[in-house]
């Protein structure tokens, strides 16, 4: 019997490979060092070791990105999708655990269109998930390049980019403030702040504030990208520049996803340009994780039995009768569990008994 | 049916107060008035569901979605750094973080400078960034005590008019940032209610003046 796990993993699978995504199976662990130099690229810093029969600190992959990567050379354009068990320690837990997460990445000559469907393939995810959804979409380089045109130093803009990120438009202002910023160029950095519209309409105010104060090729390739989104999903996508990440690994475009009734963001991804330069890679790469173990409460089987029938048996059943009842029982799919008593919390639809012939009696129907 | 957001306000005065700006601002609630003994509070017709619980756990309940929304210190949004929109400050509850110490204190940096606090992770931060070494004694109350009795050397903690740390002879050592109250939503309540969230967020901000 499928559960909504399986229906759900079948169906990203599907996606991804109707896209021509290929899967890409790793091993669990992977040499701890890997981890230790891009610790801010990771979730968690919590990382899961041992020592391996060699000697070496191994880790259990608390990422899949790092280790795709890792295996790329960047060369040509490589698209795998990965359905994996990751190990951490979640913030504010008080032990690691294992967390199933699938996800896709584009890795080498990464170009507009390769963005676009990325992105596509994330927003059909989401839908597959649940039917309220959304994915935000922002871009770390038009936010760098805004904050940087009006003066504010590398520190700053950091600090920035945090404000942006929490929708902090006070502590925004203040900041900007105590950096001098002129009037306009203030109010300009709070206009994008305040951005939050739906990927179709998002082009013409993002032209509005930004022409002139950003490099034109790339507000106008993101505004070819937000068009494509809102033409193809409507509403689903909107623009909203508190989704931001680490400025040392992503640059571009960055996405998060939400589904409604689950209190975090379900899907993370963006353009990981600045990862790949510090892993020496002369290419580009976007791609996005799906967190499948914060979707639980919206995938739990409604009905709660254990099995559809029960079969009961006693001591002076034959094993051969029991297993040729069983196996009538489960012709038509019907999921049965073999017990000599009902078990105190079980719950089944049914419960039948073997009867002296070898057949079986109707006992209870729930 | 009016679409309903789930507030979790901080118990004690300060929630007095945040409730009396969100009542001005036009989310007032007969149920809260007249508490009786129910747990949650609602006014179904402006669309609001209140409920109390510990000021620390304010951003515990948005962060997880069991509140759209709720209104916590600074204090503690930079000790637990939840991930949580932070929408708008309220004015209401100020006062500071500082270091205090007793008034006859002189660093002496040959040794490690320990550290009494409600709040590790600020005091950790603040000390790590200028390169001390020090020990972080965690407190959960009394906080003054500490130097007093030589458990600290120094103190790390909220200050609001610094008469309980004169009367005890302290003095404030070093401020690290002023706190007041924030309006704080949670990331995917944002998403799928923020029409509505955005319309108490002005609401709040038009009744900012109007309570002392």
């Amino acid at each position: 019997m499928k559960t909504p796990q399986d229906e759900l993993n079948s169906a990203l699978s599907e996606i991804f490979e109707r896209a021509g995504y290929r899967r890409y199976k790793m091993s669990k662990f992977e040499e701890y060092d890997l981890y230790a130099r891009h610790k801010d690229f990771l979730i968690s810093e919590n990382v899961l070791t041992f020592t391996d029969l060699d000697g070496k600190l191994m880790a259990l992959k608390p990422d899949v990105t790092l280790s795709i990567v890792k295996n790329s050379d960047g060369q040509q354009l490589r698209k795998v999708y990965y359905r994996e068990n990751v190990y951490r320690a979640e913030k504010g837990s008080l032990g690691f655990r294992e967390i199933s997460q699938a996800g896709l990445e584009c890795i080498g000559a990464v170009d507009e269109y390769s963005v676009c469907e990325v992105l596509s393939l994330a927003a059909k995810s989401l839908s597959a998930i649940g039917p309220r959804c959304e994915l935000a979409v922002s871009h770390l380089g038009i936010l760098c390049g805004l904050l940087s045109g009006a003066g504010l130093s590398s520190p700053a803009v950091g600090e920035a980019v945090g404000l942006f990120g929490d929708k902090n438009r006070d502590g925004l202002a203040a900041l900007l403030e105590r950096e001098g910023a002129d009037r306009e160029a203030a109010e300009r950095v709070i206009g994008l702040s305040e951005l939050e519209e739906n990927a179709a309409d998002a082009p013409k105010k993002l032209t509005a504030l930004l022409r002139g104060f950003v490099a034109d090729e790339m507000l106008d390739r993101f505004c070819n990208t937000c068009r494509f989104l809102g033409k193809e999903f409507g509403e689903r996508v909107r623009v909203d520049f508190s989704v931001v990440g680490d400025l040392g690994y992503y640059s571009g475009i960055i996405f998060k996803g939400f589904i409604d009734g689950i209190p975090a963001s379900v899907l993370s991804g963006g353009q990981y340009d600045g990862l790949m330069k510090k892993l020496n890679r002369h290419s580009r790469a976007i791609g996005f994780a799906i967190y499948l173990d914060l979707l639980e409460p919206i995938l739990e089987i409604g009905e709660d039995f254990d099995a559809d029938a029960l079969l009961v048996y006693s001591q002076t059943d034959s094993a051969e009768a029991i297993y040729e009842a069983a196996k009538k029982l489960s012709e038509g799919g019907r999921s049965v569990a073999v017990l000599p008593k009902i078990p105190e919390d079980g719950r089944f639809r049914e419960i039948f008994r073997l009867d002296r012939k070898g057949g079986v009696i109707l006992e209870r129907n729930d | 049916m009016k679409e309903m957001i789930n507030v979790a306000l901080p118990k004690g005065r300060l929630g007095d107060r945040v409730y009396e700006m969100f009542a001005k601002a036009g989310y007032r609630c007969e149920e809260l008035e007249n508490p009786g003994r129910r747990l949650t509070f609602e006014n179904p017709e402006v669309g609001i569901r209140y409920f109390w619980v510990k000021p620390s756990d304010v951003a515990i309940y948005v962060e997880k979605g069991a509140a759209d929304i709720g209104v916590a210190g600074k204090d503690i949004l930079l000790e637990y750094r939840p991930d949580v929109y932070e929408l708008l400050d309220t004015g209401l509850g100020k006062c500071r973080m500082a270091v205090a110490a007793p008034k006859s204190f002189r660093d002496d940096p040959r040794k490690t400078l320990r550290v009494a606090t409600k709040f590790p992770s600020v005091a950790k931060g603040h000390y790590s960034s200028a390169g001390r070494e020090i020990e972080i004694i965690k407190l959960n109350g009394s906080i003054e005590l500490a130097p007093i009795l030589g458990l600290s050397d120094v103190i790390v903690d909220i200050v609001e008019t610094g008469s309980t740390l004169r009367q005890n002879n302290l003095e404030v050592v070093e401020t690290l940032f002023e706190i007041s109250a924030r309006l704080i939503a949670n990331k995917s309540s944002y998403r799928f209610k923020g029409g509505s969230i955005n319309l108490i967020k002005s609401g709040l901000n038009a009744a900012k003046g109007e309570i002392r």
